[in-house]
């Protein structure tokens, strides 16, 4: 009785808990599509959402339309998406692998995606018929690719994965600064940098499709494995022998990860951090119980994202700093305070 | 940085600008107008009164065509703006040194939006893509020297098999000053750097030294190798109009080549670029590099270093802009005084 009680108790505030990030979600999208460079009245960013959705008609400027509508909403939408689905990806792995280190970027996919993105950007592959993000997202699987082959179809246990991963790193870190260092130039190695940081600049309604449709098949087929993840915890044989097929799991939630990954990757470019740091945040609040950590993940680093991309439109003037920088300026305070508090409840 | 007698010979070329050269005759543009650019159809129903520019080149065409007045922005600047054109510059709201924001160009309402460079405008740009404009009516151009590139993300990028010429730059100042309703000064502007050239040309006899040249843009220190320019762009175009040839020989618009390499190519002349940007390296400065040059123990036993053939040159002209043209002459003022070019 008392146990039942608890567990209703538990899944009620989880509930209660999910309902208010979700509202949180809202204001921070919300604050993504009024704050920028531009100052738009707020009526004005009222209205300019509602007319789109043919609520309204009120006739507004129509660059001021277009902000808000265009360019602003959409960017917060695709924020709140790749925040989500690096969380994700991160809360998988750190199960996957059983280390607290792993993050989106260990099966080698940014590197991967970097490489993809040079060789079309500097040495011109696909005759500009192949987008930079097509070229990063063909890197991105072909590290993934390499990873499965090298860690035997990762049956060859996490650490061994791990280690294919940083070896696909090293492998395609070099040769991105091979093609750099032989074709490029400096302003060319700036422009790589810039598309590589990370940034929400280019992306627009088409990009938003994209990243939702993968965020929700993402998290949908993690959350079908949700309780295969918990038995992961105790070790490969502990979850064999509750009879959980292992290997086709892992094999399938590393396919669903590096997805993701190289989705995100080559829309937006690789950002750190969140990936890492909002699973182990979520663990803090809701504990490691993954039906629980998931969605829990999956909103709070919609949250933090759109958070992160408002700092870095609005720091400085009239110039974006990348996003990176910012999610690890934001993120490293904000991680403190709770793993100290973490530290002090034991 | 540059001796007295080689800036006044360098501005003394500049002067017969525009205004006093024979008045072209060219017909005042009858709007609405049509614009072929890059394969997109524009029309003008008149001239632009808000023009943002995307990169240092298409501002300084605008400024060259005398058209700040109807100009609202500029971003991207790698080089300091030409002396003559520092005045009207001024008027202008410079928006940002480096990459601006979208929201940023939007701020100024612009009613036309000319970009350089891919990155700034164009499929793959985090700043802007032309649909960005369009769906506001607002026209976007890219500089033609993108459309006839290699491929689509512009002519700095990858390599070049022919060399290149001023020839986009000509059409790109004929069709902006068409936009503007300057034809006039946009054919006196042209007139004006194609003699320019020819006058650099006709200097050049049977009798001139065909002299090998090395370009040097920059190291991102001096224990590293050194980005110089290839042999089919503009440092390659600087070369041939000088009567000379480039010492590099490979078609990469940007080789990066060991200063071991550099001794065994054994150029006639060095050119040490002018780097403007604030990105902290020492050797952008072209005081550091000739520093360098005489300094290092092997790299001081080179011909060119021992006889003090080093000649200065603002590096933006190494990119295919309107200012490799000022390169051209900057070097051959200083080659005069050398005494290696008549």
């Amino acid at each position: 009785m008392t146990t039942l009680k608890r567990h209703f108790g538990e899944q009620a505030g989880l509930g209660l808990f999910l309902l208010l990030s979700t509202v949180l979600l809202l204001v921070a999208v919300a604050a993504g599509t009024g704050i920028g460079e531009m100052s738009i009245p707020l009526d004005t960013t009222f209205f300019a959402v509602t007319n789109k959705f043919g609520w309204t008609g009120i006739e507004l400027d129509p660059i001021h339309q277009s902000v808000i509508w265009d360019y602003r909403l959409s960017r917060a939408l695709v924020a709140a998406c790749c925040g989500a689905g690096l969380a994700l990806c991160g809360a998988i792995l750190q199960s996957l692998l059983r280390n607290a280190l792993a993050e989106p970027y260990v099966l080698g996919v940014s590197a991967g995606a970097s490489t993809g993105a040079v060789s079309i950007m500097i040495l011109g592959f696909g005759s500009g018929a192949i987008t930079l993000s097509a070229g990063a997202f063909v890197g991105a699987f072909a590290s993934f690719i390499f990873v499965a082959l090298l860690s035997d179809g990762a049956r060859a246990g996490a650490g061994k994965t791990i280690l294919a991963g940083v070896a696909a790193s090293q492998l395609f870190n070099a040769l991105t600064s091979y093609i750099v260092s032989t074709s490029g130039n400096a302003q060319q190695a700036r422009d790589v940098m810039f598309w590589l940081l990370g940034s929400f600049g280019g992306v627009r309604w088409p990009e938003f499709q994209l990243a939702l449709a993968v965020v929700v098949v993402g998290f949908l087929v993690c959350m079908y494995f949700a309780k295969a993840l918990d038995a992961f915890a105790f070790g490969d044989d502990a979850a064999a022998s509750l009879g959980i097929p292992v290997n086709a799991v892992r094999v399938i939630l590393f396919a669903v990860t590096a997805l993701l990954t190289a989705t995100i990757v080559s829309m937006v470019g690789s950002i750190g951090f969140v990936g890492l740091v909002v699973p182990h945040a979520a663990r803090f609040i809701v504990g490691p119980s993954h039906m629980r950590l998931l969605p829990t993940c999956l909103v709070s680093g919609a949250i933090f994202m759109v958070v992160a991309d408002i700092v870095s439109r609005t720091i400085l003037p009239q110039q974006v700093l990348p996003i990176g920088v910012v999610t690890a300026l934001v993120g490293v305070p904000f991680f403190s305070v709770i793993l100290y508090r973490s530290q002090r409840a034991k | 940085m540059f001796s007295v007698k080689s800036v006044s010979a360098m501005f003394g070329a500049m002067l017969p600008l525009a205004l006093s050269l024979a008045p072209a005759q060219a017909a005042a543009t009858v709007y609405p107008l049509k614009i072929d650019n890059c394969g997109v159809e524009l029309i003008f129903e008149k001239a632009p009164e808000r023009a943002v520019t995307l990169g240092q080149n298409s501002a300084e065409i605008l400024l060259l065509l005398g058209v700040e007045d109807s100009m609202v922005g500029t971003a991207f600047w790698p080089s300091k703006v030409l002396p003559e054109l520092a005045e009207a510059n001024a008027k202008v709201k410079r928006l940002s040194q480096e990459i601006p924001t979208l929201e940023s160009i939007l701020a100024e309402r612009p009613d036309f939006v000319a970009a350089q460079l891919a990155h700034l405008m164009g499929p793959e740009s985090k700043v802007a893509k032309r649909e960005d404009f369009a769906n506001l009516g607002i026209n976007s151009y890219v500089s033609p020297t993108l459309c006839t590139a290699n491929h689509d993300t512009g002519d700095v990028h990858g390599a070049r098999t022919e060399l290149w010429s001023m020839n986009d730059l000509y059409l790109e100042i004929d069709q902006l000053s068409q936009i503007f309703d300057v034809a006039d000064r946009g054919q006196a502007l042209i007139a004006d750097f194609k003699a320019r050239e020819a006058a650099l040309r006709a200097r050049v006899s049977d009798e001139t030294a065909d002299l090998s040249y090395a370009f040097w843009f920059s190291s991102p220190s001096p224990e590293a190798d050194a980005y110089l320019g290839g042999k089919n762009g503009s440092s390659g175009f600087i070369a041939d109009l000088l009567g000379g040839h480039n010492v590099i020989q490979t078609e990469v618009e940007w080789p990066t080549v060991s200063w071991e390499g550099i001794m065994a190519a054994n150029p006639d002349v060095i050119v040490v670029g002018e780097v403007a940007l604030t990105r902290g390296w020492e050797l952008d400065k072209a005081e550091n590099k000739i520093a360098f040059l005489k300094a290092d123990p092997a790299i001081s036993q080179l011909e060119a270093v021992k006889q003090g053939r080093i000649v200065k040159m603002d590096a933006q002209a190494m990119n295919p802009t309107i200012r490799t043209l000022y390169g051209a002459e900057q070097i051959a003022a200083q080659l005069e005084e050398l005494g290696l070019f008549k």
